[in-house]
């Protein structure tokens, strides 16, 4: 339960010449729920885009005990930090099926692939009756457990959602938010990143506020919730 | 149907090759100008139809194919053979460095980089004392239809096994997630780069294997012919028309559109580009998907399939 999984130290990135993120902090340990929270343009993308190995940066970015300063996109992803993308990316013109095995693309082996077929299908009963249904006709919330399942079939060991309730109405995003509980039961570690700042810290364990590129605030859920200063200034309290 | 397809393929394979000794020569010449560009359409289908991205660069693997002969024959007295392997081994190169910053064009802009890259080629060549310049070269004259005709059936059928492997494999499946969502398919954990410039030389092999093989039927060779585009839209009119990301759609659509051609400008030869350009639009508006997914779905939805396709264009 303690074991830190993922640890970004002194972690400079940006684009050009301007760093967004500035000398920042950030852990997460096994089996937590993660919530990064702040507004538009905080830098949680740029974040997201360093853990991914998109985007260089400069610093030190462990994950599981191994740095992931110089592995590619595709090593990281092996590795088991995988990213259920903003705007779900689904692949619309194939089927929740294809979908869900492009999720399984980088593992071997089909007995496994199977089994995670069936946990996926489990999760997510509706994907299943829709599992022959091109992926693109469906509403959002089905394309967002879609995009989640798929993220499953890589086998992860972090989850990385990224805006998961865009668009959505909030009785799908406490359905989902729901199963990403279950999922964090079943062993992955959950990083959720949100605007939505009350939905996320609903679900999570602790909770990172960012403001333009620094980590202003962060601690246990109950606490941020009850911090006046973010209740005034993102829930409107 | 399943079960005799590959009996009826084993079939038209063995009249194919039968061909040169049951036909005029007339017939066989037109075969062996449809089966090069029945190769290079299937080669367009891996970059274009499988990998989503439409190139207007395959002629130019076509007129390195040529040249590869050309030279190796005319300028340093090299067998036939040795020539293919020199046209393959340029266009491999040309691909890996050129597909490298090229492919990170999406949708309009490769196809802008690739046509211009095209005109620049032939630019190049005009100016090679090796090359002929603008004269070109005048390659040794081989008279055998039948060696050519063959050839250019095997190399299709290499061509074609290929892309039926690239469409049963692993490195296909991530070639398709590419074209249908290249964000998502990286995302994905599939090195989207590398599958792209490997899609890009392997659809560059086979163009010039088969410029190479056109270099020594035609025997002369200039930059305007080796690096002609139109030869680079028809490739990508026949994949389309067949249906790309298909595995025979590419060789019927070639077949078919060959003979169309064929036959209108010998009956009708003032208007006959008019109206295989017609003969493009209907079929475009009809069936976008090309014929394979026409034959597929028509049985199913039968004329619904083609309302549904003009109700899809909103016209």
């Amino acid at each position: 339960m303690s074991n830190v999984l993922l640890q970004l130290n002194n972690w400079y990135a940006g684009y050009g010449d301007v760093d967004v993120l500035n000398n920042l902090h950030f852990t997460v340990k096994e089996g937590e729920i993660v919530a990064l929270v702040g507004s538009n343009g905080a830098g949680k993308t740029t974040l997201l885009r360093s853990l991914s190995r998109t985007l260089k940066g400069r610093g030190d970015i462990t994950f599981a005990g191994r740095s992931l300063y110089d592995e590619t996109p595709e090593k990281v992803f092996e590795s088991g930090l995988v990213q259920v993308p903003e705007g779900r990316l689904l692949f619309d013109q194939m089927s929740v099926h294809e979908n869900l095995l492009m999720g399984a693309y980088r593992r071997q082996g089909k007995a496994a692939i199977d089994a995670s077929l069936e946990r996926v299908y489990g999760l997510f009963p509706k994907l299943y009756e829709r599992r022959q249904q091109r992926s693109g006709s469906m509403s959002g919330g089905e394309q967002q457990m879609c995009a989640m399942g798929r993220a499953l079939m890589a086998n992860p060991k972090l989850l990385l959602v990224d805006e998961m309730s865009l668009g959505l109405a909030p009785v799908i995003v406490d359905q989902l938010l729901e199963i990403l509980s279950t999922i964090r039961n079943e062993g992955i570690t959950v990083l959720l990143v949100e605007q939505d700042i009350y939905a996320a810290l609903e679900i999570a364990d602790r909770g990172y506020v960012m403001v333009t590129g620094a980590i202003t605030q962060s601690g246990s859920a109950d606490e941020l919730r009850n911090d006046p200063h973010i209740r005034e200034a993102y829930l409107g309290l | 149907m399943k079960r005799l397809l590959p009996l009826l393929l084993i079939i038209i394979l063995g009249v194919l090759t039968a061909l040169p000794w049951i036909a005029g020569p007339t017939l066989v010449q037109f075969a062996i100008n449809a089966l090069m560009l029945a190769t290079l359409a299937q080669g367009w289908n891996i970059i274009g139809g499988f990998a989503g991205y439409a190139s207007f660069g395959n002629s130019i693997f076509f007129g390195l194919g040529s040249y590869g002969v050309a030279i190796a024959m005319v300028q340093w007295n090299l067998p036939f053979g040795v020539g293919l392997v020199i046209g393959v081994v340029f266009s491999v190169l040309f691909a890996l460095a050129m597909g490298v910053p090229v492919l990170r064009l999406r949708g309009h802009y490769f196809a802008i980089a690739t046509l211009a890259l095209s005109q620049v080629m032939s630019a190049i060549f005009s100016n090679l004392d090796i090359a002929g310049r603008n004269i070109g070269l005048v390659l040794p004259l081989l008279r055998s239809d039948t060696l050519f005709y063959e050839l250019s059936l095997g190399l299709l059928v290499i061509a074609t096994l290929t892309v039926f492997w690239l469409s049963r494999s692993r490195f296909g499946f991530g070639l398709i997630a590419i074209r249908e969502n290249e964000d998502a398919a990286q995302s994905m954990g599939v090195n989207t780069t590398r599958y792209k410039v490997l899609a890009f030389t392997l659809a560059g092999i086979f163009s010039s294997l088969a410029g190479g093989i056109h270099a020594y039927w035609i025997t002369f060779i200039d930059p305007n012919s080796a690096f002609d585009l139109s030869l680079n839209v028809k490739m990508i009119i026949m994949a389309v028309f067949g249906g790309p990301g298909s595995v025979l759609g590419p060789v019927i659509g070639a077949a078919l559109l060959s003979a169309i051609s064929e036959l209108l400008s010998s009956t009708l030869s003032s208007v006959a580009s008019l109206f295989f350009g017609v003969v493009i639009v209907i079929a475009v508006i009809l069936m976008p998907k090309g014929l394979t997914d026409c034959w597929l779905r028509f049985p199913v939805t039968g004329w619904r399939y083609f309302i549904h396709n003009i109700r899809q264009h909103r016209l």
